[in-house]
C-alpha cells in the first residue's frame, strides 16, 4: 500500500523537486533527534546532512514494496550513524547482540516500570542522562518505538532483527531504565 | 513480558495507568530538536551537491564529445581509405553502370562487395559515432538542468 511519502517520491521522479523538499523538512526533526541520541547534538547537524544526501543519490533504488519509506530513511540514518561511531571507534550496534540472544530466553514477567519511576523521569534532562548511559542497542529501540512510533516489526525490518530479539531488546531497555531509576 | 498497565492508588481510588503511553508522552518531552534552520541548511547542501554532480557530468560528456568527435573523424578518413584501397567503390559504380551482369551473377556481386568492406574500421567508425551522439545527449540534458539525481 502506497502512502503520501511514497507518493511524493513518485512525484519527484516524475521531476518534481518540492516533494523532495517537502520530504526534507517533515524528516528533519525526527532524524535528528534519533542522531544526536547516538552522536551527541554537536554532531547530529552533519549525519542529518549526510543522510539527506544519501537519500536524494539513492532515492531511486527506494522500493515501497520492501519498507515503507520512513524505515528505509531510518535505515539509512543508523548505517550513517554506525559509520560515525566506527570512525570515532566508538561502540557499535551489534556488540551486544549475542548478549541479547541469551537473555531473550530468560524475560521475567514483570511490570516494568513503576508509577515511581515515570514520576522520576518526568524530568526531561535526567531521562536524557538516563538514555545516554543505556547500551546502543537497546537505546535505539526505545527511542524508535517511543519517539518515532515505530511498531516492533518496523522496527525489526530497518534494524535486521527478528520480531522476538526486538521486543527483547525494549524489555531489556526497560529493566536497565528500572535498575537505574532504583 | 511487558505489562502495559498497572493499578495505582491515588487517595481512595484505584486507576490503571498505561506505562507505554506515558513513556510515549516522556520521550517525546525529552526528545532533542533541531535549530529551526537545519532543513533550509540540508536541502541548501542537496542543491549544492547537484550542482556539483552537473558541473562533473557537463564537464564529462563534453569531454567525451570532443574526444569521440575527434575520433570519429579520424575512423572515417581511415574507413574511406580502406574502402578505396579494397576497391569497395569500383564494385559499388558496377551496380550502377552495369546492371544486367549484376542480375546474372548477383551471389558473386554480393561477396565481392562485402568482401572488400573494412569490418572493423566501419565497427569503429560507428562506436565512436553512436558515442558522439549519447554523449551529446546527455551532455544537452545537463545543460538544460533537468532533474539529475546521481
Amino acid at each position: 500500500m502506497e502512502n503520501s511519502d511514497e507518493l511524493k517520491i513518485k512525484e519527484y521522479l516524475l521531476g518534481n523537486e518540492e516533494v523532495f523538499k517537502e520530504l526534507v523538512y517533515k524528516y528533519t526533526p525526527s532524524i535528528f533527534n534519533f542522531s544526536a541520541r547516538f552522536v551527541g547534538v554537536d554532531y547530529a547537524n552533519d549525519i542529518v546532512q549526510d543522510v539527506f544526501i544519501k537519500v536524494w543519490k539513492n532515492i531511486k533504488k527506494f522500493d515501497y514494496n520492501k519498507a515503507s519509506f520512513k524505515t528505509w530513511i531510518f535505515t539509512i540514518a543508523r548505517n550513517t550513524v554506525t559509520d560515525y561511531l566506527r570512525k570515532k571507534k566508538m561502540i557499535n550496534f551489534s556488540a551486544l547482540d549475542k548478549e541479547e540472544e541469551s537473555f531473550a530466553d530468560n524475560i521475567e514477567d514483570d511490570v516494568v516500570l513503576p508509577d515511581e519511576a515515570l514520576i522520576k523521569l518526568e524530568d526531561k534532562e535526567f531521562l536524557n542522562k538516563l538514555l545516554d548511559e543505556i547500551p546502543t542497542n537497546y537505546k535505539e529501540v526505545l527511542v524508535l518505538y517511543y519517539q518515532e512510533d515505530m511498531t516492533f516489526k518496523e522496527i525489526g525490518e530497518l534494524l535486521g532483527k527478528p520480531l522476538n530479539t526486538v521486543k527483547s531488546h525494549h524489555h531489556r531497555a526497560l529493566t536497565i531504565l528500572r535498575e537505574m531509576l532504583k | 513480558m511487558f505489562e502495559p498497565y498497572f493499578l495505582h492508588q491515588k487517595g481512595k481510588l484505584f486507576v490503571y495507568i498505561n506505562v507505554e503511553q506515558n513513556l510515549q508522552k516522556l520521550f517525546k518531552q525529552a526528545a532533542y530538536h533541531p535549530e529551526s534552520r537545519l532543513s533550509g541548511d540540508v536541502w541548501t547542501a542537496i542543491e549544492v551537491k547537484k550542482a556539483q554532480i552537473t558541473k562533473r557530468k557537463k564537464f564529462g560528456y563534453l569531454s567525451l564529445s570532443v574526444l569521440s568527435l575527434s575520433g570519429s573523424v579520424f575512423s572515417i578518413k581511415s574507413l574511406i581509405g580502406e574502402l578505396i584501397r579494397l576497391g569497395f567503390f569500383d564494385y559499388f559504380s558496377l551496380a550502377f553502370s552495369d546492371s544486367g551482369v549484376i542480375a546474372t551473377y548477383w551471389k558473386e556481386y554480393t561477396l565481392s562487395l562485402a568482401d572488400s568492406l573494412p569490418v572493423a574500421s566501419l565497427a569503429l567508425s560507428f562506436f565512436l559515432l553512436f558515442v558522439l551522439f549519447i554523449s551529446i545527449r546527455r551532455a544537452s540534458y545537463q545543460f538544460k538542468n533537468k532533474l539529475s539525481i546521481a
